[in-house]
């Protein structure tokens, strides 16, 4: 059994599971007997989704299955390392590409060979004899290479095939599809063999400027409500990662703004002058799956006409606030108004709780006004005795997880 | 804006050079010069200050660069930067190759979405620079063999139809020998123009059609 964790980092026992932030907590993984179809869009292509997918199932002792007909074994599992993805011994490989260029690959104990893929029949006796050593899940890489190949008829018999096969042997069964404009009624029928599909696209007009990812249908979860589109950025390396363009992070000045951003992030950088921010913080986060862009607002009144530009577009807000300092609590109410945010999902970052003066949370909820609703989260400095004025301060890792946590709860 | 010079002397005077947004189809048997056509395309593009991105399908990267140095053409200066490599061909040899700074190394021939999904990512890096950005496809004939013909069309028509919405010029190379006259039609078709080239006695010939200005006899090319 898979062990996943979700935001609330609880495990959860889901076998084979997709290994996709936002997927498995919408889905529940991938039920044995059950076929996901994911069609993409040709700009946007669904390959990584498939490394993923393989990479966190077969590092979690799944057997795996991958017929592939787009590219050989070494080039594929050359970038899934590449995407920091990697593969193991749980992985075995049905190579219907090397026979296509002529460059035949050896048999070994992982990569079976199919010597005509040209063959129907050759084909589909390959995976569905494969499918009976018992394995937890296929992944058909692709399918439309398939269609592309022979036909819609023919996939159509393939798919009842490994469908009768899967059922057989207790398996599940992802096919990766890229939909380069075929027939709606060819589409519509390969949809309805499956049991859920996913489609992935691009938001584009001359140029790509974001991705998502959207379950169109699922027929093992009794609630059909709550499915939406999930912003994704593929990762190189990294994998997927679902994607949150912009976050606010405003609060009081010295409330330690810059300080929560470089904590939480990688690579932040600040626009600052002898320790205050006086233009913006960025930093780009990632965690448990999922990738957000930061920008932190200046503190000083002064700066005040620059927040409704920097709260433009914002999807969510971390309000950072001084424990030991309640007489800027109101300005922290009315940066939260000037930057146009009020009423986004909202989580305030009590920092500097291990000062001495420091208020306990409920006085801050009750001194902010906060409804029950609103998370609070307490941040403490890494190493009080390293603090020094003029730099970010590093953060506590807990504090910091578990207010990105409760803001992407919010978020998805 | 005015239209997109070849380097080659007696092509750009007689058709004004190549219209920007369009897709060509430059055909041409062996040592027709398509080859040449092509580096001597990219290196006026490129010294015009337009960013090119080259789809290779027969030859490495590392064999184009050669190809250019030999030709004494300046390409190193523009690696990386106005000049990205899409390579297709260097994983049937080497599986386990990577990308660098300037090459990014694809699945192989029959992955067209792996394609597709590269040359928009690629466009949209360079649109988003607000670059004028030259598509050169060298050549189609690899992946026509490769694929089934209808899937290579239906790919075509996708590309092409995006790169026009993005304002990308396309040109993609087809060795006419390798082809039946049916495959040829249909990706005249697909095109806005048509370059041909030949050989004969020595001697190199276009013509050009589809354009503002056709040339419609074979004209020597200097």
């Amino acid at each position: 059994m898979v062990e996943y964790k979700g935001l609330d980092g609880l495990p959860e026992e889901i076998d084979p599971y997709f290994g996709i932030a936002k997927l498995d907590e919408q889905l529940k993984g991938i039920p044995s007997k059950k076929i996901v179809l994911i069609s993409a869009s040709p700009s946007v292509g669904n390959e990584v989704f498939g490394y993923q997918i393989i990479s966190k199932n077969v590092n979690s002792n799944v057997k795996t299955v991958v017929f592939l007909n787009r590219t050989s074994p070494q080039s594929y599992l050359t970038e899934m390392k590449e995407y920091d993805l990697p593969s193991n011994n749980n992985l075995v490989i049905i190579d219907a590409y090397s026979g296509i260029t002529g460059i035949k690959s050896d048999e070994t104990d992982h990569v079976r060979v199919i010597d005509n893929p040209y063959d129907k029949e050759e084909v589909k006796s390959k995976i569905v004899s494969e499918l009976k050593k018992g394995y937890g899940l296929l992944v058909i890489d692709s399918l439309s290479l398939l269609i592309d190949f022979f036909d819609f008829d023919y996939v159509n018999s393939l798919v009842a095939a490994i469908k009768k096969s899967i059922e057989e042997n207790d398996s599940a069964a992802v096919f990766l599809f890229t939909d380069w404009g075929y027939e709606k009624e060819s589409l519509q029928k390969l949809s309805s063999n499956s049991n859920s599909t996913i489609e992935i696209k691009g938001i584009e007009k001359r140029v790509i400027f974001g991705q998502y990812f959207a379950v169109l249908n699922c027929d093992w979860l009794e609630s059909k409500q709550g499915f939406s589109a999930v912003l994704f950025k593929a990762m190189k390396p990294g994998g997927i990662k679902v994607y949150f363009p912009k976050i606010l992070v405003t609060g009081p000045t010295d409330a330690g703004k810059s300080s929560f951003i470089h904590s939480a992030s990688k690579n932040a950088v600040s626009v600052d002058k002898l320790g205050g921010t006086i233009a913006l913080d960025h930093g780009n986060v990632d965690f448990e799956g999922y990738r957000a862009d930061l920008f932190g607002t200046p503190g000083q009144e002064r700066f005040d006409p620059l927040l409704k530009m920097l709260g433009g577009e914002a999807i969510g807000v971390f309000l950072v606030v001084d424990s030991t300092k309640p007489e800027q609590f109101p300005r922290a109410i009315e940066m939260l108004r000037k930057t146009e945010t009020y009423g986004l999902p909202v989580v305030v970052v009590a920092n500097k709780s291990d000062l001495e003066g420091a208020l306990g949370k409920e006085e801050i909820r009750e001194k902010l006004h906060l409804d029950s609703n609103i998370t609070l989260i307490q941040t403490f400095a890494q190493d009080l005795s390293k603090v020094d004025p003029n730099e970010p301060t590093k953060l506590k890792e807990a504090g910091i997880h578990e207010a990105l946590s409760a803001l992407f709860k919010q978020l998805t | 804006m005015e239209n997109l010079k070849t380097g080659l002397k007696s092509f750009d005077e007689l058709s004004g050079g190549l219209d920007y947004r369009k897709t060509y189809a430059l055909f041409g048997n062996k040592e027709s010069g398509k080859e040449q056509f092509i580096y001597k395309l990219v290196q006026s593009a490129l010294s015009n200050r337009n960013a090119v991105v080259y789809v290779l399908t027969s030859k490495s990267y590392s064999e184009l660069i050669n190809e250019f140095n030999a030709r004494t053409i300046p390409i190193n200066q523009y690696l990386g930067q106005d000049f990205k490599i899409l390579d297709d061909f260097s994983r049937t040899n080497s599986p386990s190759m990577t990308d660098n700074s300037y090459a990014k190394i694809l699945n192989g021939p029959v992955d067209l979405t792996g394609l597709s999904v590269a040359l928009s990512n690629t466009n949209s890096d360079f649109l988003k620079d607000a670059k004028t950005v030259i598509n050169i496809f060298d050549n189609l004939s690899n992946l026509l063999i490769y694929n089934n013909p209808l899937t290579v069309y239906r790919f075509l028509q996708f590309i092409c139809g995006k790169s026009k919405l993005a304002g990308v010029t396309t040109v993609f190379s087809v060795d006419t020998a390798m082809h039946s006259p049916d495959v040829i039609e249909t990706i005249k078709n697909l095109s806005d123009a048509i370059i041909s080239l030949k050989l004969e006695n020595g001697k190199r010939y276009f013509t050009l059609s589809g354009t503002s200005r056709e040339v419609l006899d074979f004209k020597e090319i200097d």
